[in-house]
């Protein structure tokens, strides 16, 4: 037998449904635009029927929310962190050498009063050129000094610029460690508030998609795993779930707790010849063991730092250092050859000592390049060479960040030496054999100096040009997981409204149910003259 | 699939974006000029915008100093037909006086006519260009003769040759030694000694004053063997200069070519720029116009 107010009960059923499942659509349409929100829905199931035993079966008792769920891919998540690794990398690289590429300023494509390398060396080789027709001329004399100055100067810049952004790498790298500190401290949290949450079955959704959002930040950063495992099952027998973030195998993040990475001062330098003091290596905070990093912003950014092509165990990658070694290269291998004649190992007795100085003198074997000494100015040919026996161990100091035009000449132009004998004003023997090795293909590797610097630019611009296509190829592969995200965890407004029309008309069909019942009861208990 | 809003406009940012990024590209091109900006834009490029740079500026080094040397040349060139022309007047004056038929009073004319032609002859050996002496070596500074005793001032030896470069190696030797023009072929020039052409002035100027005709008569052959080797010098001389200006020639159409040669390399076609340019401009109003479209309305618009 129904009891007497059922029709009541049911109808009232349906509006708390509706009611409930307006505040779902309502809640998905104030977060359409938040970021990480996965759209959720509510399962709404018939109500427990009322078996009869009357013959007339079970009676339906209306309709009931069971659960708020949201709409989630976990493996596009996966996907999602893998992708977003080398996206990260590949985008930390292509900014930093985008830099090295300002760096060098070449080609500087304004005519020829550019300030790149081929600007001014060819600066200095016409000054030479111009004074070997007229060796004696002392303003011509001055010009190839100043010329000479501004050579050294090009590679001091270079070099400084190099420095100066290692040590921006370098804050980065420090920064992005912390960071990664800071994501860490705070899904450790939310895992605490998840598993409270989710003890007795119901999901957490909105807790969730945040710590979800949080594991995308940090995986742009470094190379991650994160996970769900079960570890065993707890009292009211569903299984207990811990949320997990490994590093290169090491957890970053179990459960409640989480490890802290840090960074620490080298004590000695990676590349002893080219990187700047006191550099930060990345270690875990508790065993103090090397953070394996393969991937994700920090891989880019110690690749950058670190490459010098896989020497001194460096990343096999052409980065700061990798070019820092060039451009000393350039300025020991030009320093020999233009001050000793020292080309390719041997000397061929055409450098700037052998020649003489001008008015009068017998001075022979000064040096046009030195260095600057421990006191920031340029050395004298004999302090230069010191006490060492052979060429090669005289240039074993000379970097681009020390290149210098020696004091002799600095000080007096006329020390320039031109000539093959002394006493000979117009003698320019030394000087055109100085202007011939401009293109002596013998002095370097790759040729003559000018060659060296353009395959130097060429590579550079290969390997920015690599990181320019990969980043953007990255950037498509994220964008499309991203937007199959969206599609299955985005919130569509046309749906939700749609579906508030739906719900909303339940509403209404069930409040005039309830017009209807009471209509019924009016008639059952006024109208009947009992 | 199913579409969301997120991703509508997600995507619309991206592509709008990506025009942003292109019209952005072709507008430094047309500003600039230049198909690249950087390395990476075309390393092929860049490389090659290097190297012809550094050609270019060469060749404009190597027309400087085929400049330079040509008027170096000309002045040399200038010069030695002034020695060659007052050899001609000895010669003339040698013959003149040999044959015997001047008066005393002649003969004195001519004595010091002579020593006029020697005057000049030291005069001319210290020829200067730009305040260098031409003749004189590797020490330019110091005059070759000098002037009161005509005697070599300095020594210069047969192997200071000044070089000029014309091209990668293509030096050309501009200068003319005071010791071979003076003295012969191979000659140094001995500080102290006297140069052939100024002994045989003297000598004649002696000879005419003790009226030796016959030693006149011999001396003839060495007047004549100073001007054989002067056009010897003047043929070279003028051998240098037409070289000169075949390079000159040679250089300035390479300086065309190369500098075209760069252009092509890196210049922009600016009619291609300015259509795709056009081009990237409706699509980017069309893709603005589409998103507009796409974005604004809702259900919500339709609902009451």
């Amino acid at each position: 037998m129904r009891g007497s107010f059922f029709g009541l009960n049911v109808s009232v059923s349906g509006l708390f449904s509706a009611q409930k499942n307006l505040d779902i659509i309502n809640h998905n349409i104030t977060n359409a635009t938040t970021p990480g929100y996965s759209r959720q829905v509510g399962y709404q199931t018939a109500a427990a029927a009322i078996p009869m035993y009357d013959g007339t079966g079970m009676y339906g008792t209306g309709s009931v929310v069971n659960s708020v769920n949201r709409i989630r891919d976990d493996f596009l998540d996966y996907k999602y962190w893998s992708e977003a690794q080398s996206s990260g990398e590949w985008s930390a690289k292509n900014d930093l050498l985008a830099e090295v590429e300002a760096t060098f300023n070449e080609p500087s494509l304004e005519g020829t009063s550019g300030s790149g390398f081929t600007a001014v060396f060819n600066d200095f080789y016409s000054s030479l050129q111009e004074l070997s027709k007229s060796p004696a001329d002392l303003g011509l004399r001055d010009i190839v000094k100043q010329r000479g100055v501004t050579v050294a100067n090009y590679f001091n810049s270079t070099a400084a610029h190099f420095e100066k952004l290692q040590e921006d790498v370098n804050y980065r790298i420090k920064t992005k460690v912390l960071e990664v500190n800071s994501i860490a401290t705070q899904v450790k949290d939310l895992n605490r508030q998840i598993y409270t949450a989710e003890v007795d079955g119901t999901v957490a959704n909105d807790l969730r998609d945040h710590r979800t959002l949080l594991v995308d930040k940090l995986s742009k950063i470094v190379n991650i795993q994160a996970n769900e495992v079960v570890v065993g099952q707890l009292p009211n027998g569903r299984d207990n779930v811990h949320f997990t973030i490994t590093i290169g195998g090491k957890n970053l993040v179990d459960h409640f707790s989480s490890s802290e990475v840090q960074v620490t001062q080298r004590t000695t330098k990676l590349n002893a010849n080219e990187d700047v003091a006191n550099l930060y290596d990345i270690s875990w905070k508790d065993t103090g063991a090397a953070v394996k990093v393969t991937s994700g912003e920090l891989r880019g950014y110690l690749d950058v730092r670190d490459g010098n092509e896989g020497d001194n165990g460096s990343p096999n990658m052409k980065g700061i250092p990798y070019y820092v070694k060039k451009i000393n290269e350039f300025v020991q291998k030009f320093a020999m050859s233009f001050n000793d004649g020292y080309v390719n190992g041997v000397d061929v007795g055409a450098g700037h000592a052998d020649g003489y100085a001008l008015n009068g003198t017998t001075v022979s074997g000064l040096k046009f390049f030195t260095m600057l000494g421990a006191d920031g100015k340029p050395e004298s040919s004999t302090t230069f060479i010191g006490g060492a026996t052979t060429i090669p161990a005289q240039y074993s100091k000379l970097t681009a960040k020390n290149f210098s035009v020696s004091s002799e000449i600095l000080s007096d132009s006329r020390n320039i030496s031109a000539s093959g004998s002394a006493s000979q004003q117009e003698n320019a023997v030394v000087l055109d054999k100085l202007i011939d090795l401009r293109n002596n293909v013998s002095l370097f590797g790759e040729g003559s100096a000018e060659d060296f610097m353009k395959s130097l630019i060429a590579n550079m611009g290969i390997d920015a040009q690599q990181a320019k296509t990969m980043t953007d190829n990255q950037e498509t592969i994220v964008k499309q997981v991203e937007n199959e995200r969206q599609s299955v965890s985005g919130v569509s407004l046309d749906e939700e409204l749609a579906n508030m029309i739906k719900h909303q008309q339940v509403y209404n069909a069930c409040a005039r149910m309830i017009t209807t019942m009471s209509q019924v009861y009016d008639t059952l208990i006024n109208k009947l003259g009992v | 699939m199913r579409i969301t809003n997120a991703m509508m406009v997600n995507n619309m940012i991206s592509n709008i974006s990506k025009n942003q990024t292109r019209m952005d590209k072709l507008q430094n091109q047309m500003a600039t000029g230049k198909k690249i900006e950087v390395p990476s834009d075309d390393p092929v490029v860049a490389a090659r915008a290097l190297k012809l740079r550094t050609d270019v500026a060469e060749i404009t080094q190597y027309q400087k100093n085929v400049d330079d040397a040509t008027s170096w040349v000309d002045i040399t060139e200038s010069a030695l037909s002034n020695i060659g022309d007052v050899l001609h007047r000895a010669r003339e004056l040698a013959v003149k006086s040999a044959n015997g038929t001047m008066s005393t009073e002649d003969q004195q004319a001519t004595a010091s006519e002579v020593k006029q032609l020697r005057e000049q002859l030291i005069q001319l050996s210290n020829s200067t260009y730009a305040g260098r002496y031409i003749f004189s070596g590797y020490q330019t500074d110091k005059p070759l003769v000098d002037e009161v005793t005509g005697n070599y001032a300095i020594p210069s030896a047969s192997t200071e040759v000044m070089n000029y470069e014309i091209g990668v190696g293509n030096d050309i030797n501009v200068n003319v030694l005071g010791g071979e023009l003076f003295d012969g072929t191979g000659a140094s020039a001995v500080a102290g000694s006297t140069p052939k052409m100024i002994q045989d002035m003297d000598k004649f100027f002696d000879d005419l004053n003790t009226n030796n005709q016959t030693a006149i008569s011999t001396l003839i052959d060495g007047i004549q063997s100073d001007l054989d080797n002067v056009t010897r010098i003047r043929a070279d001389i003028g051998a240098r200069s037409n070289r000169l200006d075949l390079t000159k020639s040679r250089l300035d159409s390479d300086e065309y070519n190369f500098t075209k040669l760069m252009s092509n390399n890196e210049d922009v076609d600016q009619a291609e720029v300015i259509m795709n340019l056009t081009n990237e401009e409706n699509v980017y109003k069309a893709s603005l116009s589409a998103g507009a479209k796409i974005i604004q309305p809702s259900l919500v618009d339709f609902l009451r």
